[in-house]
């Protein structure tokens, strides 16, 4: 008998477990939850456990950072009481957001590593870890960490801003797209009261207020749909106006779980992990009645194969699905296909529909002919029908069904940069372990291990993940990416050791280490317990030449590379 | 063509020409050039202090110095060069004296251990990934010792040992040094299951004097059998893949020491060289 776990139910665990019920009746009383009609709300999904179990009230003193710019979250805020700031232009500099300076070591420093690597692993001088002027940091009366900006009139002074006040939303829009935070926002009097909600309570209040929902659609498609739209392929031949209209019609949807990566490693654990789990976004055999956009997360594209689902591809951010079908039924109306293929969220998927009326009016007249898919083959027409070979099953040839199976089973597609192996060339030497301490305070920040089909291995090493759900939920910003879609790191100076990321890590590439001083004796803090740090792979962004393990392997066997492009990954199998 | 085709076509091609060029600049010089013998010296010890340095480039891996796969390939065909400078050198000729002669032998074991390295480095990491259950080297001790705790729960625990001495007197006589530590580490880089053939062979002779019960134990320790195995398989190419180092490196630091020391003495008594 497989192993069984207890059915995960929603509200399992609550957004916070302190939210009581006096505090939802205040909310309940208070705009917009007080116009909220609690009938249109479903049976399983009341108002009143909504607001209980995925909102939290936060409060926050001034000059207290709320949100970070470039981070990403969950969650959206609404003002109950005092104000907040929005940094409009020019940003606030990365030492206030508590990051790193990207840039390479310069010549003195990458020479001085000679010496100095021979210092105790993950070592520090005190003042190395010390915070600059500009940012402390201190605990609330719930153990929360909050970073103030230490020179409030100054950031005022340098930086354009902008107040909002009790009754304004912010953060929907990252919340619901995952994408990262466009502007920081600050506490602007000193009682600073909000409602954090949760995106699966946002999407369910969407759901039955339209009033929300309308003010939401509102602010996605005036920020971020027009110039998503105009970088799709797709629609490069559409005029201003008739982009407009496109976009006025579109639906935006999210499927999946934004806290994947906790499920996920339970469910690996128990070995359930299983593609008929994937919530559905489009079913092989429906009516093809829009295109799907993947904005953000990955989709699995499967076909019925015997009593299950074989995957054939796994597609991400930028990638069209149901182009071909749509653009066959518009052409061949009278010999109309159903969708061919099953796509599913794995994990989390944030998804943008044309409807087919759309696409026929606008998009599909627009595109000359070279750039329409070839017909679907007659026979696949029929329903049940095998279908022929079409870029799904491409993707699939390309690296053969099992290793797309492992690819997607493990969530390797994530990955941009991920650590692969070739274990037929790979002499188990460790010159790449030891490349990596040699170039990290002497801890290699990997293991060279890891799942493997066949002779293809991936290193238990950070991926630099295209969704990086371990910067999801920093309290002070010190794991950030160093440039928009550039490497994750870690900035060893704000990081608190709270194993934030660590936890929300799927892959278990981020490792908390206690670290030492310059005598290698290990720092304490005032309590007496050890300084903890998050560390991991930061891909040698601060070292000429790229990463050192790659660099470091004799036999070519090692390669980071982006496992969401299988044509590179094909290659470098042939090679 | 392939990336390794490439490289394999291209290193060749270079060793080749090289090859060629310094033969034919020998036989046009080599009776043409006064102090021949130091200019060829000269050389091959300079392609030698190149091919060292490789282990220098391993232990800077911060510094901007190229690719570790690059440094191999040169290393591997700069190598074979080596072969026609060392001839080039002897002008032909077996070395004379006791100090010329260890000093060519420290080269040919030099040379000898890299090749056979080379080869090691092509051949055992395939078998490795071929046989699964990757693992890592130092690991395996931690490993082998959970298997025994498994092996001897199985063979001693507290209802074996009442219920069928069998097993035990079994255990203890083939199998307690089979989990005790490694085995059979030339028969695993020859390729050869033979020792493992033999163990699984005498537990099917000892099915017949079990009943049910000990049949599963044993069917257990069979499992357990082949995890140990397959762990002594990756200790075996393993260590292989990282002892032939531990040949070539000291070999080379003595050649290179023995190879000033032929520099000083060339020059110490530089009126016999020609």
């Amino acid at each position: 008998m497989p192993p069984t776990i207890e059915r995960p139910q929603r509200w399992d665990v609550a957004f916070d477990s302190e939210m009581t019920d006096a505090a939802v009746e205040r909310l309940l009383a208070i705009a917009p939850f007080s116009a909220m009609d609690a009938t249109k709300f479903s049976k399983r999904t009341p108002l009143r456990d909504i607001l209980r179990n995925d909102t939290s009230i936060r409060r926050y003193r001034k000059g207290e950072i709320i949100v970070r710019q470039g981070d990403y979250g969950t969650s959206a805020f609404l003002i109950l009481t005092g104000a907040t700031r929005v940094v409009l232009k020019p940003d606030l500099p990365l030492s206030l957001l508590g990051r790193q300076a990207p840039g390479k070591k310069g010549i003195f420093r990458t020479l001085a590593q000679l010496w100095s690597s021979k210092r105790p692993p993950e070592s520090f001088r005190r003042a190395q870890l010390q915070h600059g002027d500009g940012l402390g940091a201190r605990r609330n009366e719930n153990e929360e960490v909050h970073v103030f900006l230490q020179d409030l009139p100054r950031v005022m002074d340098q930086h354009r801003t902008e107040q909002m006040i009790a009754g304004d939303f912010f953060g929907e829009i990252a919340a619901l797209s995952r994408m990262p935070r466009t502007s920081t926002i600050f506490a602007d009097s000193d009682e600073v009261e909000l409602i954090e909600i949760r995106w699966q309570g946002l999407r369910d209040l969407m759901r039955h207020d339209p009033a929300l929902q309308q003010h939401i659609n509102r602010i996605y498609r005036e920020r971020a749909m027009a110039s998503f739209l105009r970088a799709t392929p797709m629609f490069r031949h559409l005029t201003k106006e008739q982009l407009a209209q496109v976009a006025e019609q579109v639906e935006f949807a999210t499927y999946g779980d934004y806290d994947w990566s906790g499920e996920y490693k339970r469910l690996a654990k128990a070995g359930t992990a299983t593609p008929e789990k994937e919530p559905v976004i489009v079913q092989q055999g429906d009516y093809p009645n829009g295109v799907v956009l993947v904005r953000a997360g990955f989709a699995r594209v499967s076909q019925k194969f015997g009593t299950g689902e074989r995957t054939l591809n796994y597609i991400g951010a930028g990638h069209v699905f149901g182009f071909d079908e749509i653009a066959h039924n518009w052409r061949e109306p009278a010999a109309s296909v159903s969708f061919q293929f099953t796509l599913r969220a794995i994990g989390y998927t944030h998804v943008i529909i044309v409807p087919t009326p759309v696409m026929e009016k606008f998009v599909l007249p627009s595109l000359p002919p070279k750039e329409l898919p070839p017909l679907i083959a007659p026979r696949d027409a029929e329903p049940g029908a095998p279908a022929s070979p079409s870029s799904a099953e491409q993707a699939r040839d390309l690296v053969g069904a099992e290793t797309l199976e492992f690819l997607t089973e493990n969530r390797f597609f994530n990955g941009t940069a991920s650590m692969v192996i070739d274990l037929d060339r790979c002499t188990r030497c460790d010159d790449c372990v030891r490349a990596c301490a040699s170039t990290h305070d002497n801890n290699p920040r990997f293991l060279r291990h890891g799942p493997s089909m066949g002779r293809l291995m991936i290193a238990n090493s950070c991926m630099h993940c295209a969704d990086p759900v371990c910067m999801i939920g920093c309290p002070t910003g010190a794991i950030h990416r160093e440039s928009f879609a550039g490497q994750v790191v870690i900035n060893p100076v704000t990081c608190i050791g709270c194993k934030a990321c660590a936890n929300n890590c799927p892959y278990d590439a981020i490792r908390m280490v206690d670290v030492r001083d310059e005598n290698g004796d290990f720092m304490v803090g005032e309590d007496l317990k050890p300084i903890a740090k998050a560390t991991k792979c930061d891909l040698c962004v601060e070292n000429h030449g790229g990463p050192a393990c790659q660099r470091a392997c004799p036999h070519g066997a090692l390669e980071r590379m982006n496992l969401n492009n299988l044509t590179a990954l094909a290659d470098w199998m042939k090679r | 063509m392939t990336r390794f085709r490439r490289q394999l076509f291209v290193g060749w091609f270079l060793f080749l020409l090289a090859s060629v060029a310094a033969i034919a600049l020998h036989i046009r010089y080599h009776l043409a050039l006064p102090k021949y013998a130091y200019l060829t010296g000269w050389a091959f010890f300079g392609v030698m202090l190149v091919l060292t340095l490789y282990n220098a480039r391993k232990k800077l891996p911060f510094l901007p110095l190229g690719n570790s796969e690059s440094w191999l390939q040169i290393h591997i065909y700069g190598g074979f060069f080596t072969v026609v400078l060392f001839l080039i050198h002897l002008n032909f000729r077996l070395p004379t004296g006791w100090f010329e002669g260890t000093l060519a032998w420290l080269y040919l074991f030099v040379t000898g251990s890299g090749v056979v390295g080379l080869m090691l480095t092509r051949v055992l990491p395939r078998r490795l990934s071929t046989r699964g259950g990757e693992v890592i080297y130092e690991r395996i001790p931690a490993l082998r010792h959970t298997l025994r705790c498994e092996a001897e729960t199985l063979a001693f625990g507290s209802d074996a040992i009442a219920n069928s001495p069998a097993l035990a007197e079994f255990y203890y006589r083939e199998l307690a040094m089979f989990f005790a530590g490694p085995r059979h580490f030339w028969p695993h880089l020859l390729e050869s299951r033979r020792p493992l053939n033999a163990l699984l062979s005498e537990m099917d002779d000892l099915r017949r004097y079990l009943n049910e019960s000990e049949r599963a134990t044993l069917e257990k320790l069979r499992q357990l059998v082949r995890q140990k195995d397959g762990l002594d398989y990756h200790r075996a190419l393993q260590s292989a893949l990282k002892l032939w180092l531990f040949v070539h490196l000291p070999l080379t630091y003595s050649l290179m020491m023995f190879t000033l020391l032929h520099v000083v003495i060339v020059f110490a008594f530089a009126g016999g060289a020609r």
